[in-house]
């Protein structure tokens, strides 16, 4: 009647537990972007995903004792979750992607895969990911190393995701969301690293914002489309 | 009232307490559903006069049909009444049958129950019943994998696939509920539940769009007391699937943990009103979303699939 053991794997901390289920949180950000086809769906769920890693770096800020980390979680939030977001909107309301015109609409480029297919491959994908990492065996004194497992995969699945899509707008933000997943794995390994480095990384983030701003211009600009598909051949 | 009920009397109690607040449940769904479209609805007590009004209502069967058709809803019936033996319904210990069969024990009893149902309606030959049975068991297909991964997570973190000892390490500790697998596991296992007890962003539960209906679509032929038992078969499966996420998986408080009777009363309201809790949220999923296209069922069972392979990843890889 009793034969009832509780777990026989160790639970982690709660709060170790929380951190992770932020960072997978950052990864069904990541998921959740495949499954948008509004271009500004992808642009929110970019923005809720980089708000995400913000709260993520208080946590680690607040619970390490690194108060470099709350600078740097308030500069993130500041520019991933609300500069860039608001730069996008008004890039593509600047060209007109939010009118009724179907050639101009809202809508994401149709993906080489059907939606399913490609949430398929990149579930493949992000477990290589996690078994790469947990093959390489890295602790961290901050974070569980699912964290680590995570920021890989949400690399690897933001490629996918530029892959996979064909419109210039859905690259830029697998692009961004990159960058984000970059963030992640930088927040596990080396969340001591020193202030200025991080803010270098992401005035470098506001460069790329910039040249893909140009880009989303300059190909709407000449074949009045988001779409990719018909970029098939080179020019000398 | 210190009381000890005997043992056998509290299983029995399980399989009661499933059979006699399911239709309740279904009732008090389609009410809050209507109040939130601004509508009266039907009294929360609507399905046990359908239920009565049914068992006394000519049964017939479509000409050419065999005995399967007569027998199925006998057949289901019996296997939604089994299943409350093998899962915490009530009480916080294994009760003597419980061990009977763990979580794929009951999966499969629920599966049988559904292929006699989808038997019997291609029995019928009625197209609809057919086309019914036959996405019934396409998407039920597809929603497998997702189950067994989320055994797979309950056993990665128990050790066993005993659903009691996935109870018994959430309440636990708090460490048990915030981990990633755990949560993971539980969110696809409503997703799948959703699509299980057809409702809104799988298939409109009640109406009459035939050409979206999936599960509601295979008792088109039976009438009078066979219909009776497959509704109230219906409405047991959904109630047992709401316990399952419930008592396992989501909130396994308020459970007896002695035999004593008052505990067991208590146990008893306290399933009733979590059970009813959930349908307040089922209800307003129902009110939120659209139906996806029949094409777009594979996403949604993508999203259920993807959750429950990251909660075995996180676990077996992460250590979350």
């Amino acid at each position: 009647m009793s034969g009832i053991t509780a777990a026989t794997v160790a639970a982690p901390s709660a709060l170790s537990g929380g951190a992770s289920v932020i960072a997978v949180g950052v990864l069904l950000a990541e998921f959740g972007m495949f499954r948008q086809a509004l271009l500004r769906d992808q642009v929110r769920l970019y923005g809720a995903q980089s708000a995400l890693i913000s709260v993520l770096a208080v946590v680690v800020a607040a619970t390490r004792h690194l108060p470099d980390l709350y600078a740097l979680a308030a500069l993130s939030f500041a520019l991933k979750a609300v500069v860039v977001p608001v730069v996008l909107h008004r890039l593509l309301r600047g060209i007109g992607v939010t009118s009724s015109d179907p050639r101009w609409s809202d809508i994401a480029g149709s993906g080489a895969l059907s939606p399913a297919s490609s949430v398929l491959v990149a579930i493949a994908v992000a477990a290589f990911g996690f078994f790469t990492v947990s093959a390489l065996g890295i602790r961290s004194p901050v974070l569980p190393a699912t964290a680590l497992s995570v920021s890989m995969a949400v690399v690897l699945v933001a490629f996918v995701l530029m892959i996979v899509r064909r419109d210039v707008v859905s690259q830029a933000i697998g692009f961004l969301a990159l960058e984000n997943g970059i963030s992640l794995s930088a927040l596990v390994v080396a969340a001591g690293l020193p202030l200025i480095l991080e803010i270098a990384f992401l005035f470098d983030l506001l460069v790329a914002v910039m040249v893909f701003g140009l880009l989303i211009r300059v190909h709407h600009g000449r074949t009045e489309s988001m779409s990719t598909a018909d970029l098939t051949r080179l020019r000398g | 009232m210190s009381l000890a009920l005997p043992i056998p009397a509290i299983q029995l109690c399980q399989v009661v307490t499933i059979a006699v607040a399911a239709p309740g449940v279904s009732g008090l769904i389609s009410r809050v559903e209507a109040r939130l479209q601004g509508r009266t609805g039907p009294r929360v007590l609507q399905p046990y006069y359908d239920l009565a009004k049914l068992f006394r209502k000519e049964a017939l069967a479509p000409e050419g049909s065999s005995w399967v058709f007569l027998a199925a809803p006998f057949a289901a019936m019996t296997c939604y009444l089994t299943v409350p033996l093998l899962i915490p319904v009530l009480t916080t210990f294994g009760l003597p049958l419980g061990y009977m069969g763990d979580i794929l024990g009951g999966g499969f009893i629920l599966s049988l129950a559904s292929f006699m149902v989808a038997v019997a309606a291609l029995d019928s030959g009625s197209p609809y019943a057919q086309l019914g049975a036959s996405r019934a068991k396409t998407f039920g297909a597809i929603t497998e994998p997702v189950v067994l991964f989320v055994v797979f997570t309950v056993a990665l973190v128990t050790g066993t696939d005993l659903p009691y000892a996935l109870a018994a390490t959430v309440r636990s500790s708090s460490g048990q509920i915030v981990r990633p697998a755990h949560l993971l596991a539980a969110a696809a296992l409503f997703m799948v539940i959703l699509y299980e007890t057809g409702r809104i962003p799988v298939e409109t539960h009640t109406g009459t769009t035939e050409f979206g209906m999936i599960e509601e679509a295979r008792p088109f032929e039976h009438s009078g007391p066979y219909f009776a038992l497959l509704r109230w078969g219906s409405a047991m499966k959904q109630l047992i699937l709401y316990t399952i996420l419930l008592n396992v998986f989501v909130a396994p408080w308020g459970l007896a943990s002695s035999a004593r009777a008052s505990s067991v009363l208590i146990a008893i309201a306290a399933l009733i009103g979590k059970a009813a809790a959930l349908g307040v949220v089922v209800a307003v999923i129902d009110n939120s979303f659209a139906k996806l296209r029949l094409f777009k069922i594979t996403e949604f069972a993508a999203g259920a699939f993807l959750l429950a392979v990251l909660g075995v990843l996180t676990l077996y890889l992460g250590g979350g």
